[in-house]
């Protein structure tokens, strides 16, 4: 019995230091894992600046705001790609943002339980429909549906109109600006959805209910309580379908017409950064060649972090203004 | 029809029988799903006057106020049966308007549930829901409301923060001077002080007794000390039955049922 009462602390002693080494080790090993990330992405990005650092020097300030990509001259400019990345990203949100938002909406206030599970699940399988089908469904399916139902009747009535009817002119190819961006629509409505949905899901039910009691309207809850309190989640779902619509490579490659020009007409054909890069990685013949690709690469990277940041630098905004 | 939409009227100053009934509950019947939660509730609440629900959890008495507004509607497989007259309209009726109906019946919930904007929005935003107003018309109906639930002088100089930023008593103030801010003609309380310190308790309940000189009041609690300070009329229900409503005083001191007696001197429940 004496000897039991004195070992005890010794041993809890030799216990204790096995558990604060294991503590160590274990912070070692996922610090280590953290680290990991920053390295690569340290990487990633030194090795891109290398690789765009001759077009970069060739062309300078002027590879951002000249439109002439001419493989023969050996003359890169960014602005196409630059201009069509945007422009099919910003017509891809008007298509997805609110789409998204209805679905939804309605799957967490008003959708009848049966139809909840059947709904929900088809959106994630929207999701999971690799962006090659989009492309080829988009080539061979939407895009001449379009060419022969849609851009005629847009050409014939919005044409028409001062100011927007720029957007619509020229012949109805089929592919093109507007075709892309309806495409990425598409592919950035599952994940627009399923975030908003989630995090709508996380409203506490006497708020919702509080609101109702005071003679609320659905979309007076919504617009007044849901999306407030969600409204963190809620920007992140955005611009989670917003990198991706920025960077989609395969589908916008499909339907966009991948051409080098910037045209004010939505019809028109166009590119984007990841479509041009895709298209001519395999023929860049010639170091500039090459390496203007990898500065278009370089670009998008800074675009899409830029958007990232603006979406933090607005979400604190938001917050302080609400007084929190 | 006409009177039930015109939210604009205050409660009149003086009724002229004390003790009519508001709200008059006949022959009501609820069910979740399958389940039978409430068995053929008869009962008035009198006009300006407090009346309490008590029993144990699960008897029925929170089911019973969310028939009142018909919050209920929002879930479905959630059904009443029965009439709920108001001012002698039946509100269980389909062609009751739900947002109409709880734009008159206010309620205050078990937690504080301020919504995520400042203070003065909290209580503004419900009266622009129905009223047209002008600004200062606005800004005085704001003030008057954070009076009338005692919380004026703590919050007069931070309108413009977050509701969210106030502690637990002054958020469910805040709450019941954004159900009262709208000027409904019934309050129903669902347990307001359950999530309380006791000061902050006593102030809410002081506060319900200013209200019922204006306002139809309804409270469920858990709590049978306050049940006898702050009612008037005392309803004990039991496994979704109504087994004695009466005057607070005799349903403490002179309960007619056994059952009720048991409940209120803490032999069960």
């Amino acid at each position: 019995m004496a000897d039991l009462i004195i070992a005890e602390p010794a041993a809890t002693l030799s216990r204790a230091g096995r558990y604060q080494r294991q503590d160590r080790y274990f912070q070692w090993l996922t610090g280590g894992f953290a680290l990991f990330v920053l390295l690569l992405l340290g990487g990633i990005v030194l090795s891109i600046l290398d690789g765009a650092w001759p077009a970069l020097r060739q062309f300078g300030f002027g590879f951002l705001v000249t439109e002439t990509w001419n493989p023969v001259t050996e003359k890169f400019g960014a602005l196409a790609p630059i201009f069509g990345t945007l422009v099919t990203s910003i017509i891809a949100m008007l298509v997805g943002v609110p789409l998204g938002f209805g679905i939804a909406l309605f799957l967490t206030e008003r959708c009848p339980p049966v139809l909840k599970r059947p709904l929900g699940i088809a959106v994630e399988l929207l999701a999971g429909i690799p962006s090659i089908i989009y492309g080829i469904w988009g080539l061979f399916v939407l895009a001449p549906f379009l060419q022969h139902h849609v851009q005629p009747f847009l050409i014939d009535t919005l044409g028409e109109l001062p100011w927007i009817g720029a957007l619509f002119q020229g012949p109805p190819y089929g592919i093109g600006v507007l075709t892309a961006g309806l495409i990425l629509g598409i592919m950035v409505l599952p994940f627009i959805t399923a975030i908003t949905r989630d995090v709508f899901d996380t409203v506490p039910p006497l708020l919702r209910e509080s609101a109702y009691g005071l003679g609320c309207t659905t979309w007076e809850v919504v617009w007044n309580v849901v999306l407030p309190y969600t409204r963190a989640g809620v920007v992140g779902g955005i611009m989670l379908g917003l990198g991706r619509a920025l960077g989609e490579t395969m589908a916008v490659t499909f339907v966009i017409g991948n051409a080098h020009r910037i045209s004010g007409s939505l019809l028109a054909p166009g590119t984007t950064i990841s479509a041009a890069i895709a298209n001519e990685f395999t023929e860049a013949t010639g170091d500039l060649y090459t390496s203007s690709l990898i500065a278009l690469g370089l670009l998008l990277f800074v675009i899409t972090f830029g958007v990232l940041t603006a979406a933090r630098l607005m979400l604190r905004h938001l917050e302080r203004r609400r007084g929190a | 029809m006409m009177q039930q939409t015109s939210l604009q009227m205050a409660p009149p100053a003086m009724a002229t029988d004390a003790t009519s009934a508001k709200v008059s509950i006949r022959r009501l019947n609820f069910h979740y799903g399958s389940f039978h939660a409430l068995r053929d509730i008869n009962l008035d609440l009198r006009e300006r006057e407090v009346t309490a629900f008590i029993g144990a959890s699960g008897s029925g008495k929170s089911t019973l106020l969310r028939v009142l507004n018909r919050i209920y509607d929002l879930y479905p497989g959630q059904r009443a049966e029965g009439e709920v007259l108001l001012d002698g309209q039946n509100i269980l009726s389909p062609r009751q308007d739900p947002n109409l109906l709880r734009a008159r019946v206010g309620m205050v919930f078990q937690k504080p549930t301020p919504f995520p904007m400042t203070i003065h929005d909290n209580i503004a935003f419900g009266i622009k829901l129905y009223e047209r107003l002008g600004r200062t018309e606005l800004e005085a109906r704001v003030e008057q409301a954070l009076r009338d639930a005692a919380l004026w002088d703590e919050v007069k100089d931070k309108l413009q923060q977050s509701g969210l930023s106030l502690s637990g008593g002054q958020q469910q103030r805040l709450c019941i001077a954004r159900a009262i801010a709208t000027r409904p003609a019934v309050l129903l309380l669902d347990e307001p002080t359950s999530a309380l310190d006791p000061i902050s308790t006593a102030k809410c309940e002081e506060l319900i007794d200013q209200l019922k000189d204006r306002y139809t009041i309804a409270i469920v609690t858990h709590n049978m000390q306050q049940a006898t300070r702050i009612s008037d009329w005392t309803a004990f229900m039991h496994l979704g039955e109504l087994v004695e409503f009466g005057d607070t005083e005799q349903v403490f001191t002179r309960p007619r049922e056994s059952r009720t007696e048991d409940y209120v001197t803490g032999r069960f429940g």
